[in-house]
């Protein structure tokens, strides 16, 4: 039997937090939503998502320091990253690359069906 | 036309290096909201969702659009800030605090969120522009809105008269405390620069810029109280004298 997938959305807006569940749920993806990085972090060291939807500018510490703590852990590190961002454009892809980020969207530009083509692309 | 620091003004050969800072911060404030609008927009064109679903998303495009076109009317009314321009005149805080409360309820709630106005006993009068009061007020709460729990509602209040002869009005917020740090930079450049408080993205450096402008025409201040779970922020007017003549 094929595993559903399971996607944890970091996201601080809850309302395209939602529109998030909304897309990937229609593409038969197991979603769960934390508004923080710390949520986050426990949310990862129970449930070991297939990959992480994660917002950059997050209340509290920001999406750098979870990535920060993911690559601290050699079981965590590997867990694809994709940054949904109003700040895509400020963001210099070598400065990404060394935390696991597999690919950036632009939440000014992207479309749903980017966000369940990026997913699809980094699952097993 | 020459222009205050941070207000959009257009010379003959384009805009002035503070307005271009001005401008980019502000598309890149809006960008979210509209960003959202988008997705929501999206979703119902092109994914089958049901009636219920449907309004609720509609109910947030309105409420998401409304939050934006307030940052938009804060802008211009920033543009064109001129003392003069407005008229200052006793008024009640408390009822500014109700008027506020009663704008921002429909946005609280769709967000299953709760703002309340504690209650003040003591009649109290202020000296202010109502709108650009309302208008500081309303920039607080948007701002308390993304931060704290869902059960303990953001809370707007007024102050007793201090000795100084002012009133202060405040939105008090219960979240995750901001770092000493990050809180030592918001004080240093609170309604002086456009800096984001990175702790609180949703939280609007423009809008809290403007704030500051908009207290300053009114011989005002705004700050900010950090507290072990949230923080206050808060406008102080000048105490109207006419209570005190009676």
């Amino acid at each position: 039997m094929t595993k559903t997938p399971y996607i944890l959305i970091v996201e601080d807006d809850e309302w395209l937090a939602e529109q998030y569940i909304r897309t990937l749920s229609g593409a038969g993806i197991r979603t769960e939503y934390v508004p923080h990085a710390l949520a986050a972090i426990d949310s990862i060291d129970l449930t070991r998502p297939d990959a992480l939807v994660l917002d950059v500018l997050l209340a509290g510490p920001n999406a750098f320091t979870l990535l920060h703590e993911l690559q601290s852990h050699a079981d965590l590190a590997s867990i694809p990253v994709i940054l949904c961002t109003n700040s895509a454009d400020q963001l210099a892809g070598e400065d990404i690359e060394a935390y696991g980020v597999a690919q950036v969207l632009d939440k000014a530009t992207m479309l749903p069906a980017d966000l369940v083509a990026a997913i699809k692309k980094v699952l097993p | 036309m020459k222009g205050n620091k941070g207000q959009l003004a257009v010379k003959r050969d384009g805009l002035l290096p503070g307005d271009l800072s001005f401008l980019i911060t502000a598309s890149h404030e809006l960008k979210a909201p509209l960003a959202l609008v988008r997705q929501l927009s999206l979703a119902l064109e092109l994914a089958d969702v049901d009636a219920d679903e449907k309004a609720r998303m509609l109910r947030q495009i309105v409420l998401v659009s409304e939050r934006a076109l307030r940052l938009t009317t804060d802008l211009s009314r920033s543009s064109r800030l001129e003392g003069s321009l407005f008229e200052l005149e006793p008024l009640n805080p408390q009822q500014i605090c109700e008027e506020v409360a009663h704008e921002l309820t429909p946005l609280y709630k769709a967000c299953g969120r709760e703002i309340q106005v504690s209650s003040h006993y003591r009649p109290i009068l202020g000296v202010a522009n109502r709108d650009l009061l309302r208008r500081i007020m309303l920039n607080f709460g948007d701002n308390a809105l993304h931060y704290g729990s869902a059960q303990l509602p953001v809370e707007l209040h007024v102050g007793t008269r201090t000795k100084s002869g002012t009133i202060r009005m405040g939105v008090r917020d219960y979240g995750p405390a901001v770092p000493v740090d990050v809180w030592r930079r918001l004080q240093a450049h609170l309604g002086t620069d456009m800096q984001a408080l990175h702790a609180r993205p949703q939280s609007s450096g423009l809008g809290l810029y403007i704030a500051g402008q908009f207290a300053t025409v009114m011989h005002g201040k705004i700050g900010a109280t950090r507290h072990r779970d949230g923080a206050t922020f808060y406008v102080d007017i000048l105490a109207s004298t006419q209570l005190s003549l009676l």
